[in-house]
């Protein structure tokens, strides 16, 4: 009985981590070529949250099936911001004036979103919602699974992206070293309007994804811009890949520490582990190493 | 007039407050090999960047084939025809050895010939063809020379310029790289090079300038300021005879 606990425990924390890991990823990506920590991108999972909840609510349209418009959208949404916002701040050395800008527009969409749908958290509640499957005693929301199903589709999609296309190749190389690759013809706006396209595009699964598991709220955005970091931290920072397994393995963590320790102490567990991370190895644990700024 | 492929006129460079270039001119005619000579800091490098864009240059002008450089972006310099190897080669160290090169060749003039750029590449280094799976980070010191080398050719350019290619490696890769440079130039390649190595960079440049603090003191045929002890002794002074890092 405590093997079947402990592993719905288990199950569990691999499938929220997921979501932690897709955002992780995108993360990684636009620290990779714009060398910040893009705080806003947990209060754009929360926006795009919000889009999946008022297609569903107000077109009726599943949200599964939405990802159809929000991938496409989120993408162009993120280049849009990119050539509209941080275009100008990317060519100046001092990356501070980019990291203000995130957190400035991690506000700016925060309040946004308390104006046009109120404190009040929300949820997307569908015909499945509660639908769960059993397999050997571990119960498993069909939510959750599909929410990594979709995660290892996306992640795969990114990583085939990254190793395979010539654009691709050169955003990993952009992240390596930035004038080399304008020395090669590369502009570098375009590097990083593609890095800004697939990290917002990963908040818009992350959305759509966290929408159908969880209720959410405006603030909700911070929070898991935090764990996303935490997962970054985890992963490497720098290191695509190993962003992904950083969210899983926080996903573990929570779920574990809530389990064994109390719900109260799951936030404590996974910022302490951040910390010691940090102190004891900042380069992560899956062996890559920081890359030179 | 013989045809000049890169003409810089007059050209002065500021980091910050502090003036790193004065009214630096130089000429690099098709098919030689030109060489920059002088000691740490005389600004060689600076000079190399100014003219492929990272550095701007406050006053003159860069002409290449005849069209102005100095407000061009590094990408837009590259797009008309010049590649530069940097100082230390810069390679994507995590990136294959193929993977260099395909970003090598990333410029839409030099992309549709990236199958026959790549076959020359293999046959000028075939070490490179023996590794191109392996990351450009784990290849020896002069193998990530030839790489960086190999890299830019695949951007077909009609001027290459070559940053201390010498630097750092062992007597044996020191003297392949300049009769590499040698080969290149018998196919017809320009190339601009900066050189610590002063000996050898004189004696297979067709014309050589000599810079010292930011300015341009002395200039002429590679074997005639080789050949002149004042010369020698005046403006490169200390480095000749000695050996090389």
């Amino acid at each position: 009985m405590n093997l079947i606990l402990t592993l719905r425990v288990l199950v569990n924390g691999v499938l929220f981590g997921t979501t932690y890991g897709i955002a992780a990823v995108g993360l990684s990506l636009i620290f990779g070529t714009m060398r910040i920590i893009f705080f806003a991108q947990g209060t754009f999972i929360i926006f795009f949250a919000y889009i999946s909840y008022w297609l569903l609510t107000l077109l009726g349209i599943d949200p599964y099936l939405s990802l159809i418009i929000v991938i496409p959208a989120s993408m162009l949404l993120g280049s849009a911001l990119y050539y509209g916002i941080f275009k100008e701040a990317a060519a100046n050395e001092d990356k501070n004036i980019s990291l203000l800008l995130a957190i400035g527009l991690m506000y700016l969409m925060e309040n946004f979103m308390l104006v046009v749908w109120t404190p009040d958290p929300r949820s997307v509640v569908t015909s499945y919602t509660t639908l769960v499957f059993r397999p050997f005693g571990i119960v498993i929301p069909f939510t959750r699974l599909t929410t990594l199903f979709i995660a290892v589709l996306t992640a795969a999609g990114v990583f085939i992206f990254l190793k395979k296309t010539l654009i691709g190749t050169a955003v990993r190389a952009a992240s390596e070293d930035v004038v080399s690759t304008t020395l090669m013809g590369i502009n570098p706006n375009w590097v990083n309007a593609v890095a800004f396209a697939i990290g917002i595009g990963l908040a818009g699964v992350a959305g759509v994804a966290l929408a159908t598991i969880y209720p959410f709220d405006p603030s909700y955005g911070f929070i898991f811009a935090i764990k996303a970091l935490i997962a970054l931290a985890l992963g490497g920072i720098g290191n695509v890949y190993g962003a992904l397994l950083g969210g899983i393995l926080l996903g573990l963590i929570e779920s574990l520490g809530s389990f064994y320790v109390g719900g109260g102490w799951a936030d404590a567990i996974s910022y302490g582990v951040f910390l010691l991370v940090l102190i004891f190895r900042p380069q992560g644990l899956f062996g890559g190493s920081i890359k030179k700024a | 007039m013989a045809n000049q492929l890169l003409e810089v006129k007059s050209v002065d460079v500021f980091y910050g407050d502090v003036q790193a270039l004065w009214e630096v001119s130089i000429q690099v005619e098709e098919g030689t090999i030109v060489a920059l000579v002088g000691a740490n800091g005389a600004g060689k490098t600076t000079l190399l960047k100014t003219i492929s864009g990272i550095n701007s240059a406050a006053r003159g002008e860069i002409l290449f084939s005849g069209e102005h450089l100095e407000n061009l972006k590094p990408q837009n310099v590259v797009d008309r025809g010049i590649m530069h190897v940097p100082e230390g080669r810069r390679l994507f160290a995590n990136l294959t050895v193929l993977e260099n090169l395909r970003l090598g060749a990333y410029v839409p003039r030099a992309r549709p010939f990236f199958a026959e750029s790549l076959e020359r590449s293999f046959t000028l280094f075939p070490v490179l063809q023996t590794r191109k799976n392996q990351k450009a980070g784990s290849l020896s010191g002069g193998e990530q020379q030839m790489l960086a080398i190999a890299r830019a050719l695949m951007g077909r350019p009609k001027l290459l310029m070559l940053d201390e290619p010498s630097l750092g490696l062992s007597p044996i890769f020191v003297k392949t790289i300049f009769e590499l440079i040698s080969t290149l130039n018998e196919q017809k390649a320009t190339i601009l090079l900066v050189e610590q190595n002063i000996n050898q960079a004189l004696k297979i440049a067709h014309q050589a300038y000599v810079l010292k603090t930011g300015k341009i003191v002395m200039s002429g045929a590679g074997n005639e300021l080789l050949a002149d002890e004042e010369i020698r002794k005046a403006y490169i002074g200390e480095r000749v005879g000695r050996r090389q890092r």
